[in-house]
């Protein structure tokens, strides 16, 4: 008896650091959402598309503030002048040509992006995941050389998009390398892989990224960030109905 | 008169080929609005029947709010207690069954297909036992089998499985949402081909059983719509407003075939509107034909007529003489027209025209797939015969009344 209190003390003992240091799988999550948040920023970017016709190339200018203000402003000669202005329960459409504004409900958010592997839908949602999906830590796994927690998101919520995520999340910067989109039943649906960071202050942002529709063969999209900047200070209009259809 | 009478009916034998020639010309136009006509009134009833069997059924109860937002077929504006109100339905007599309607993205994988590719499209997952009570797809398999509850199946239209290249036993994937807005992703082997009659429907046709669907979808027993038949002689509005009694505090709208299908009863309304321009069309060309006739008969006698009224005969009674001449052709012209219309019209009922080739690829509102049939319709041949004796009668009038203004010497030098 006492030498099996005695050998309970020492690995009590010699785990107590790593067991008290020890993050949830909700705290892990949480701190990557946090991670992803800036109070504003803005960049100029690029988006290609490649699919079974081609590879087609758009190009635009995006601002966000917090989690839920997002404008993008496609500047590329199709879609020269087309907005997505997302606020914090709605996202609009505008198409210069026809000076017509649209509020995207229903089965309108379910639609591609200008024909990429990102829907209108994809933008919209908090970054609270943690109140949304029971997080299970299924154990680490190196990712192109970063340790990464790899985590099961099961949405304990009808209202989510992806019913189960499986995330990668660095260990040490809390950056999410790789994301895999399953529906209810199991299926893999979307992947997303970081292709390229920088480092802003010691915060890791994705520049490069890469989704693919995985019901889709030979689709990807890659999005790509220029001249991003954090934290500037922004019109207080930027996100604005008005500021949209000018 | 009776002189008058035996005059012209003399001057009808007299000129045999022109008579016949001219009584031919009404023939024809008169055979011509027949055919049309009934051929007109067949598509109009046989898409009528084809709406209420496999697109609306007689009415068709909803949650509220579902119509207003029905293009985007949301699943949680649905009805709750589908069997409770389909029991009550049947109770009072009334053929019921539900469904739940979605959309969503058909993939097709090159394993079957030969190629990958994806579409959008609907399925209407329905409740094998008492769908066909209600619906008439009972009779439309030409592949295959039926579905049976629970199992993760699939019927197509013919011509949907023809765009796609499916064949039964092909599996595809359906990638929707469920109610809430969560993707879900079901594979649904082929089981069966239904050739619908119904154009529209046959062209997009996905059916799958209620109960998987049910389970896909998170729905906890709910529908989107239960559809209810009706018998045809029913009094359609009354029974719409009797289900809506019975239904009364529940959210729930009973709404009529008429109400849904309010665009292809419009589309009806215009396209009988143009029928009618044609038919006028035909009876114009039939009444320039028939005053030109008249107008060479008149001018081939005009001598006769000049001896006439030289003879004291007055203008009045001339022209009355050549109106009852061309009424007398407008009867022959008529009656030939009659038997040559339900001679036609035979073909038509019984056999029918095959437009298949046209209506593949096009909607032209009708639902038809592809053959014409027509219908018996005495009004119409009645309406026809007393209009061909009229209007022949009536053309009669301006050429007499060009020859009348003629002086006698005129008339009896007119070479």
């Amino acid at each position: 008896m006492k030498n099996r209190l005695l050998i309970v003390m020492t690995i009590l003992t010699v785990l107590a650091p790593s067991l008290l240091s020890a993050l949830t799988g909700e705290e892990i999550v949480r701190k990557a959402d946090d991670m992803q948040i800036f109070e504003t920023s803005e960049a100029t970017g690029e988006m290609i598309i490649k699919d079974r016709f081609g590879t087609k190339v758009s190009t635009f200018n995006s601002w966000s503030r917090g989690s839920e203000e997002s404008l993008i402003e496609f500047t590329s000669r199709a879609e020269r002048g087309q907005k997505v202005l997302r606020t914090e329960d709605e996202l609009y459409l505008f198409y210069p040509d026809a000076e017509e504004l649209i509020r995207m409900q229903g089965s309108m958010l379910r639609q591609s992006m200008l024909g990429s592997d990102v829907s209108y839908e994809d933008m919209t949602g908090g970054k609270d995941r943690v109140s949304q999906y029971d997080v299970e830590l299924l154990g680490e796994e190196n990712v192109k050389g970063h340790d990464c927690y790899v985590l099961m998101m099961t949405a304990n919520v009808r209202t989510v998009p992806y019913p189960k995520e499986k995330v990668w999340i660095d260990k040490e910067t809390f950056l999410g390398w790789k994301a895999e989109y399953y529906t209810k039943s199991g299926r893999l649906l979307k992947e997303i892989e970081i292709l390229k960071v920088e480092d802003f202050d010691g915060r890791l942002v994705a520049t490069e990224t890469r989704i693919s529709d995985k019901m889709k063969t030979d689709t990807e999209t890659i999005m790509i960030l220029h001249d991003l900047k954090i934290d500037i200070p922004i019109d207080d209009n930027m996100f604005s109905l008005e500021e949209l259809s000018w | 008169m009776k002189f008058l009478i035996s005059l012209a009916f003399k001057n009808l034998t007299r000129y045999k080929r022109r008579t016949l020639i001219t009584a031919g010309a009404i023939a024809f136009g008169l055979m011509m609005y027949i055919f049309i006509d009934s051929m007109l009134a067949g598509a109009e009833i046989e898409s009528v029947r084809n709406l209420k069997w496999f697109e609306t059924a007689s009415a068709r109860i909803l949650n509220d709010e579902y119509w207003e937002n029905r293009f985007q077929k949301p699943l949680d504006l649905s009805i709750s207690n589908p069997d409770r109100i389909i029991q009550t339905l049947e109770n009072n007599g009334i053929r019921a069954t539900k469904r739940i309607v979605f959309s969503g993205d058909l993939i097709l994988n090159a394993d079957d297909f030969g190629e990958d590719g994806n579409l959008a499209a609907t399925i209407t997952a329905i409740d094998p036992v008492r769908d066909f009570r209600v619906f008439g797809f009972g009779t439309t398999l030409i592949e295959g089998r039926f579905l049976e509850p629970g199992e993760d199946a699939v019927l197509l239209g013919s011509w949907f499985a023809e765009d796609i290249g499916a064949e039964v036993g092909y599996w595809i994937t359906f990638v929707t949402r469920g109610n809430g807005g969560f993707y879900e992703a079901m594979d649904l082997e082929v089981v069966g081909i239904l050739n619908c009659p119904n154009p529209n429907v046959n062209r997009a046709l996905l059916m799958m059983p209620i109960s998987t669907a049910d389970e896909y979808l998170d729905m906890d027993g709910a529908v989107t719509e239960i559809n209810v038949a009706l018998p045809d002689n029913a009094d359609v509005p009354m029974e719409v407003e009797r289900i809506q009694e019975m239904l009364n505090g529940d959210n729930l709208t009973v709404m009529s075939w008429e109400a849904m299908a309010v665009d292809y009863l419009a589309l009806a309304e215009a396209k009988r509107g143009g029928t009618s321009t044609i038919l006028f069309l035909i009876f114009i060309i039939a009444a320039v034909g028939i005053s030109n006739t008249m107008l060479m008969a008149i001018f081939e006698r005009i001598r006769e007529l000049g001896m006439m009224r030289s003879l004291g005969m007055s203008d009045t009674k001339i022209r009355l003489a050549f109106m009852i001449e061309a009424a007398g052709i407008g009867i022959i012209g008529s009656a030939m027209g009659i038997v040559l219309g339900i001679l036609a019209n035979l073909y038509l009922v019984n056999v029918g025209i095959d437009y298949g080739f046209l209506l593949r690829d096009m909607d032209i509102g009708y639902r038809l797939q592809a053959i014409f049939r027509g219908v018996w319709n005495p009004g119409t041949m009645i309406k026809a015969f007393f209009i061909g004796v009229i209007i022949s009668t009536l053309v009669a009038w301006f050429p007499t009344k060009r020859a009348l203004k003629m002086d006698i010497p005129a008339c009896l030098r007119h070479q």
